[in-house]
């Protein structure tokens, strides 16, 4: 698995990939500061604790299905351009390999939130002094737990997201298949069930995750949500030995 | 039929009544596999008799439906045992499209635990050391096939199992191919070779293992397949001028002996070497 880990860090840490995720996690920073901080109402609201990094958590709250499919795609390409059949020839332990590339992603993820974090915070501190806005509150304990509750929400949430997508392109292998099951179930399937059965929310995952990001989530969703994970997780290892492996 | 069998403990690879059944398809039908350490093996058969999913069986990939095996003396269920040891090239190479080469090489090493150091006399030994720095994707079939050879050698392997490593290469790619396999066949490593061009194997190969719709149709030295057939004598001169004195007395040694003679002709180079001359034979 540390094999794995570092092998695919190899191709996140290239200057373009880095690059790339610096650029997106500086205009999501601008972007989102400014669509939340400028408008002039929303400077009382903000005021409070946890008011820097509130761009940040109603910013992200909305990434979730993008992680998804992101996901879905990267783990489906290793199957479909036959990549994981050759890293398979040097490093037979399915699992290690998945949970390796797992674990790479998750946590080049984990940095990348970070950094937007830290970005969207600095990004919206300097429109509220613009705007007038007091942020004498956004610096104390309260608001680094407020930021630092953001960040674990988005950070679980997104985890979750992944860890779904990375179970359906393992069982599917075709990342067209994949995608198109993932992004109709997420989206239109879960939300027109919602319309027709009130308990929807409660129980399908990606309202439950929509729930979870959107600071409405308490522990009982945050539990089912991980019932959910734990059992994606198992039906891709479970597939992931039991198949051959022939593309 | 069969050759003399080595003796198993001189085997890098062998196996017994190995199947594979996709529902009532047999892909492999009971396969006895016996190929010598240090040899280098071709694996002969048409399309679709069983090659690439022997080798995909004896790499761990596909699991067998019966039979037993060992690969360079590890039990064949076991392939954490002795894949650290086994370079393959299974099918067309695969690797990542916006990796160069060379960082490709980089994160097969990194996946096998292998020295990221050998990675520039690999892209050197097949000739892509120019080129290295290239994303896959621009690669042609031909670079393409050589880095998944590269892919292979990292770790100096023991064994290597390369599939159909010529095909869809042009005749500058098929000699060149031919060419670096003669340079990964020093002696110190076994090789196994598919093809279903016979002409190829036929030039490099010292061992042999024929098979048609997944059962063992002939496995022994290749010299020894289809000994006692030939149908005629090559007699080259060394010098072309002698060439037609040379057919004069064929003519009339044969009419002396009283051997009456098929077929007697001069022959040109093949339509392959005249394309390699037209060329100058440079890989692409």
């Amino acid at each position: 698995m540390n094999a794995t880990f570092h092998a695919e860090l190899i191709k996140l840490r290239r200057p373009r990939v880095l690059a790339i995720t610096v650029a997106i996690s500086f205009l999501f920073a601008v972007g989102s500061a400014l669509a939340v901080v400028l408008p002039a109402a929303a400077g009382p609201a903000l005021e409070r604790a946890g008011g820097a990094t509130e761009a940040f958590s109603t910013g992200l709250g909305f990434t979730g299905i993008l992680v998804f499919v992101l996901f879905i795609a990267n783990f489906a390409a290793e199957f479909s351009q036959g990549t994981f059949r050759t890293l398979l020839m040097r490093q037979p332990r399915r699992l290690s390999l998945v949970a390796g590339k797992m674990a790479a992603l998750l946590g080049f993820s984990a940095a990348a939130l970070a950094v937007t974090l830290v970005l969207t915070g600095i990004a919206s501190t300097l429109v509220a002094v613009t705007q007038g806005v007091s942020t004498g509150a956004w610096a104390s304990t309260d608001g680094l737990a407020d930021a630092v509750g953001d960040y674990a929400r988005v950070s679980l949430s997104w985890s979750a997201w992944a860890t779904l997508g990375m179970a359906l392109a393992v069982v599917v292998r075709s990342a067209p298949i994949a995608l198109g099951t993932g992004i109709a179930w997420s989206g239109p399937f879960e939300h027109l069930l919602q319309d027709a059965w009130a308990g929807a929310g409660d129980w399908l995952p990606g309202l439950l995750l929509e729930s979870v990001n959107g600071e409405g989530g308490g522990a009982r969703d945050v539990g089912v949500v991980v019932v959910y994970v734990a059992l994606a997780a198992v039906a891709a290892a479970v597939t992931l030995r039991a198949r051959d492996v022939t593309v | 039929m069969t050759g003399t069998p080595p003796p198993s403990a001189a085997l890098a690879v062998g196996a017994r009544g190995l199947a594979k059944r996709y529902g009532t398809r047999c892909a492999v039908d009971g396969l006895d596999l016996q190929i010598p350490t240090g040899a280098v093996a071709g694996f002969v058969g048409p399309n679709g008799a069983g090659k690439t999913t022997t080798m995909a069986m004896l790499l761990g990939l596909v699991e067998p439906t019966e039979g037993t095996g060992s690969v360079l003396g590890h039990p064949l269920d076991e392939p954490e045992s002795y894949l650290r040891r086994v370079g393959a090239l299974i099918e067309t190479p695969a690797f990542y499209p916006a990796l160069t080469g060379r960082q490709n090489l980089a994160v097969l090493a990194a996946v096998g635990s292998q020295d990221p150091r050998d990675i520039p006399g690999v892209l050197e030994l097949v000739g892509l050391t120019e080129r290295g720095d290239d994303r896959f994707r621009g690669y042609s079939l031909g670079m393409k096939q050589r880095l998944g050879i590269a892919g292979a050698l990292l770790g100096d392997p023991d064994l290597l199992i390369l599939d159909e490593p010529i095909n869809g290469l042009d005749p500058s790619g098929i000699r060149e191919m031919r060419g670096l396999i003669r340079r990964l066949a020093d002696g110190r490593r076994t090789l196994l070779i598919s093809s279903h061009a016979l002409a190829e194997l036929d030039q490099v190969c010292d061992w042999l293992v024929v098979i048609d719709r997944g059962a063992l149709v002939y496995q022994g030295p290749a010299a020894d397949f289809g000994a006692g057939s030939e149908t005629s004598v090559v007699a080259v001169p060394e010098r072309q001028d002698d060439l037609p004195r040379l057919r004069r007395l064929v003519l009339d040694a044969a009419a002396e002996q009283g051997i009456a003679l098929a077929d007697v002709r001069l022959a040109g180079p093949t339509l392959e070497e005249r394309y390699l001359a037209s060329t100058n034979g440079a890989p692409r």
